[in-house]
């Protein structure tokens, strides 16, 4: 993609945002806004300043009292705090508001990683009053550190943070009963660790749309407060790794492909997502998320700290063509129930400029939230667009659960529902992963077989049909034709199926389901299977073109004894897809065995190599975690 | 054989010997959760962990208010020297809860129960769910001792320490019962199961004598120190079975906690078993039940409180810590402190 304006027109753009801004005195927020230009920003100051425009934006809104816009020291969170301390703005309420919260502090890793930050940055501006309160939270209030991936890299990079804050103290001056000597220690042994599981096998909570805040922050305290100079360059070298990710990984600043976690909001609008707002802020080709994702105001008073390496940059902004997109990540433990402890994990993505396909091998993955596979395309204002298509088997059952948490059986299906997923029992819900679900994937299309064994619940498949599709036509030949933005796609469901409304959870603690458009294919045949292919529109003379050539496809299937498919794709590869068996490609058997760490134009590393090869055009960074170096080079 | 299970030798051989039950006092703890659904992250709204019932009836709660509490044991020289497995893995107070101290690191999480040798007192056994981990030294060190467990299925729920001998330790996995009888140097399987073990017990009136609740395979009995176990056949075992208690007061009386199926108990030995869910909520969800050192029967049933009997079973009356899901019932022989 060529830039759209001169560096000189948007200075100029800046330049007059601002003065409008300081006019005004109340800017828009980015998030209300209209789209920002997708082009790339080719002279780095100008980008630099975009970034730090972008940030301050956010620290202002925050500063502000956010959406409340409120001054009332009372009713600041830790967040507000942060940005005031950031900007310098009554200091005495913020100390004071700081004292009142940590009379009734949190227990956890999402109270411990804004306490660091309102810690750090009250160094010189909190009063030693509200400075020792905190420091007394961590003594008398236990906390926990959960039981997820996110939670314990929230809670150890926390807890490494105050260890060298308050150094030299006694075991008993900690909730944990341990010195700072010992705190540091484990803190640091863990994170080591993790850091060296994630960049040999691969995140377990890999391209999360959410929880990327939960990496990227503390990731960016680490790098900008630790005193020991090998985890400070650690942390920079993680978050490169993360915003590397998420930039290849991306379509106009919008995640696309696989997720480990997710929730309804972002599987069937992708824009609404954490990852959105990152993407807004590092990237600025894409509006954020309403109220910058709350989680991500904390990272915009220290992300002064941070600069994004170019070839990052131009990797989101700057396509060289069509990319597909190969690597490994792992699945979350399995204490129980699995004959692997942490199985691999194979996402393959492939972007085009106007749609992407991403996929899993499907099987089981993270039990609740993952997100296996679909097609999604891109919108010109990506906000309110559900702009996906896809299927899967909803699958939800207690042992699949306690495969990864240590309750008791019954009561944990509904538990879940409870806890924040709300979703999870729900026969039409859209999220989750399947042991009966298996995937291929080839460029532009895509196979998902079921076999789901009789009495499971839940014995169907949902296909997710959105709002924002156009033209949806159920052709004779058993082909669904729809337009997709600038795409066009085929959807071919290989057994007999109906339609229903589908009901959205607007959020985790939802107390049930509202309707904003959409349906659901759903297919009650327990032997079953999806077949999509994608296309851009500009590829055929025009809809009716498309639907033809989909048509002519060579194509057989059967049900019986177990799914299975061949056809010969859009592209022209012959594939086989069969459940239980490993797919071909013109006769090949995939070799899944074989993949990289990250293999693509864009990133590459090899399974255990602990460096990542970041490429765009002649822009090249190593990041080695052998030797804790980073190296540029153009070549 | 390790120095400490050597020493304790003597004092197995002591309690190896029939004891009146009635005799003995007995302490009484439940490890107790009453925030119901809470998630990292939520605020933390009521008080949780370990509660002792007093011989006015009044539950204390003793020492830190944690939602993962899982279960508690004791120093038996020393009721002051506290162990709580829990979410961040073991915790451990020498001063009756007032300070408390992370045994171990970050290698070792969501720990499921934890358990003193009697004879042993220095020996802590703690229960992950990959595996077992033992300390020597009060929970000063700890580490992982699972030679004899499978590569997969140490999934571990329960652990409980045989009061007769040192070093003699069951523990409830995915696969079975297995047993130590050098403190946890060695692992071999007595029970194979095909799904995870709830719990085990050690009868106060006979130490021969075993009972093991099972996810999917009913409860087992065991009359030779745990060596063979037997299916109760008359036990209730078409759905998992979460714990299963004896009573102090009485060789006869047993009971069952189970979610699905509520509260079993039986007065005869085992031989037969009453449903005794009449007079509990109607969905009688049970997470545990318990029996107390005067022969009351408890039982936590989901989403409602702990419920208790003084007829074992035959009528129920509300108790205290509503809300409550109490993942442990402890009888405890008194300490000297």
């Amino acid at each position: 993609m060529k830039p759209r304006s001169t560096a000189m027109t948007r200075v100029l753009f800046a330049t007059a945002l601002a003065l409008l801004t300081a006019l005004s005195g109340t800017a828009q927020p980015s998030f209300e806004a209209p789209p920002p230009s997708t082009a790339p920003v080719l002279d780095p100051a100008q980008r630099r300043a975009d970034y730090l425009h972008r940030v301050d934006e956010v620290l202002d809104w925050a500063a502000g009292g956010g959406s409340a816009k409120t001054d009332d020291p009372a009713k600041l969170d830790l967040a507000m705090i942060a940005a005031r301390l950031v900007r310098g703005r009554d200091l005495p309420g913020c100390s004071q508001r700081v004292i009142a919260m940590m009379q009734d502090p949190g227990t956890g890793p999402f109270w411990m990683f804004p306490s660091v930050c309102v810690a750090y940055l009250g160094r010189d501006r909190l009063s030693p009053a509200a400075q020792a309160a905190i420091r007394t939270a961590w003594r008398t209030t236990r906390q926990a550190r959960g039981d997820t991936e996110n939670h314990f890299v929230m809670y150890y990079i926390s807890l490494y943070l105050m260890a060298e804050l308050y150094p030299d103290e006694p075991a008993e001056t900690w909730y944990s009963g341990r010195s700072s000597a010992e705190n540091l220690a484990e803190a640091r042994s863990f994170l080591i660790h993790w850091m060296d599981l994630t960049t040999t096998v691969g995140q377990g909570e890999f391209n999360p749309t959410h929880y990327i805040g939960e990496y990227a922050i503390p990731l960016l305290f680490l790098a900008s407060w630790a005193k020991d100079p090998a985890m400070k360059v650690r942390g920079r070298l993680m978050l490169d790794w993360l915003f590397a990710e998420l930039a290849a990984s991306t379509l106009n600043g919008v995640l696309r492909g696989p997720n480990s976690r997710v929730d309804e909001g972002s599987v069937i609008e992708r824009w609404q997502a954490m990852a959105t707002y990152f993407s807004w802020l590092l990237f600025g080709n894409v509006p954020p998320t309403a109220g910058y994702s709350g989680w991500g105001l904390y990272f915009a008073p220290v992300a002064r700290n941070y600069e994004l390496p170019e070839v990052i940059y131009r990797i989101a902004t700057d396509r060289l063509g069509d990319t597909v997109q190969r690597d490994r990540a792992r699945v979350r433990r399995f204490w129980r129930y699995s004959d692997e402890d942490s199985p691999p994990v194979y996402k393959t993505n492939y972007l085009r400029r106007d749609y992407a396909v991403g996929s899993t091998r499907g099987g089981r993955i993270d039990p609740i939230q993952s997100h296996v596979w679909d097609v999604t395309w891109a919108e010109a204002d990506p906000r309110g667009k559900h702009n996906t298509l896809f299927s899967l088997h909803p699958h939800a059952a207690s042992e699949i659960i306690q495969a990864s948490f240590v309750f008791y059986p019954e009561p944990m299906i509904k538990g879940v529902t409870f806890e924040g997923k709300p979703s999870y029992d729900s026969p039409d819900k859209v999220m989750g992963s399947s042991p009966y679900e298996q995937v291929f994937q080839d460029l532009d299309t895509v196979i998902a077989l079921y076999d789901i064994p009789p009495g499971t619940r839940f014995p169907h498949i949902n296909g997710f049909f959105a709002k924002d599709l156009a033209d949806v036509t159920e052709d004779k030949s058993g082909w669904i034709f729809a337009r997709a933005g600038r795409a066009f796609l085929a959807y071919r469901p290989l057994a007999g199926y109906h339609w229903e409304t589908y009901r959205h959870y607007s959020s985790g603690w939802a107390k049930g389901p509202v309707e904003l458009g959409g349906r659901l294919l759903t297919s009650p045949h327990l032997k079953n299977g999806t077949i999509v292919q994608a296309a851009s529109a500009d590829e055929f003379k025009d809809f009716a073109a498309f639907q033809a050539a989909i048509t002519a496809l060579p194509l057989s299937f059967r049900l019986d004894p177990v799914p299975t498919v061949t056809m010969t794709t859009l592209r022209g590869k012959k594939v086989t897809a069969t459940y239980g068996q490993t797919p071909t490609v013109d006769g090949q058997p995939l070799d899944y065995t074989r993949w990289k760490l990250f293999e693509g134009p864009y990133l590459n590393a090899e399974v255990g190599g602990r460096k990542l090869t970041i490429t765009h055009g002649r822009l090249e960074r190593i990041l080695d975690f052998n030797t804790l170096t980073s190296t540029d080079r153009v070549r | 054989m390790p120095q400490p299970v050597r020493l304790h030798l003597l004092f197995g051989l002591l309690a190896q010997l029939p004891f009146a039950a009635a005799a003995a006092d007995y302490d009484f703890f439940v490890c107790a959760n009453l925030n119901r659904n809470y998630v990292i992250g939520s605020k933390i709204v009521t008080t949780n962990g370990v509660y002792q019932r007093d011989a006015a009836g009044t539950w204390a709660h003793l020492g830190y208010n944690d939602t993962g509490i899982s279960a508690v044991a004791f120093d038996p020289r020393d009721h002051h020297v506290i162990y709580t497995s829990a979410l961040n893995g073991l915790w451990r107070s020498l001063d009756g809860g007032r300070h408390w101290r992370i045994c171990n690191d970050w290698s070792m999480t969501e720990a499921r129960d934890v358990a003193v040798d009697p004879n042993a007192p220095d020996h802590v056994y703690l229960a992950l769910p990959d595996g077992i981990a033992v300390s020597t030294d009060r929970a000063q060190t700890i580490a992982r001792r699972e030679n004899g467990l499978p590569a997969r299925g140490k999934y571990t729920q329960v652990l409980q320490v045989d009061r007769t001998r040192a070093g003699r330790v069951f523990a409830g996995c995915e696969v079975g019962v297995f047993l130590t009888e050098d403190g946890a140097d060695h692992w071999r399987r007595v029970l194979p199961t095909q799904e995870t073990v709830y719990d085990i017990q050690q009868s106060p009136h006979d130490p021969r004598h075993w009972l093991a609740a099972t996810h999917a395979a009913g409860a087992w009995r065991s009359t030779d120190g745990g060596n063979t176990w037997e299916k109760i056949t008359t036990a209730p075992s078409t759905n998992p079975l979460y714990n299963v208690t004896f009573d102090v007061t009485d060789p006869q009386r047993l009971a069952l906690g189970s979610w699905a199926l509520g509260v079993f108990t039986s007065e005869d030995g085992g031989r037969t078993w009453t449903d005794r869910n009449a007079g509990l909520p109607a969905a009688h969800h049970v997470w545990r039940v318990g029996v107390d050192p005067a022969g009351k029967l408890y039982a936590s049933v989901a989403a409602e409180t702990l419920f208790v009997s003084g007829d074992f079973g035959r009528t129920w009356q509300p108790d205290a810590l509503a809300g409550s899901q109490v993942n442990k019932f402890l009888l405890l022989p008194r300490a000297a402190k």
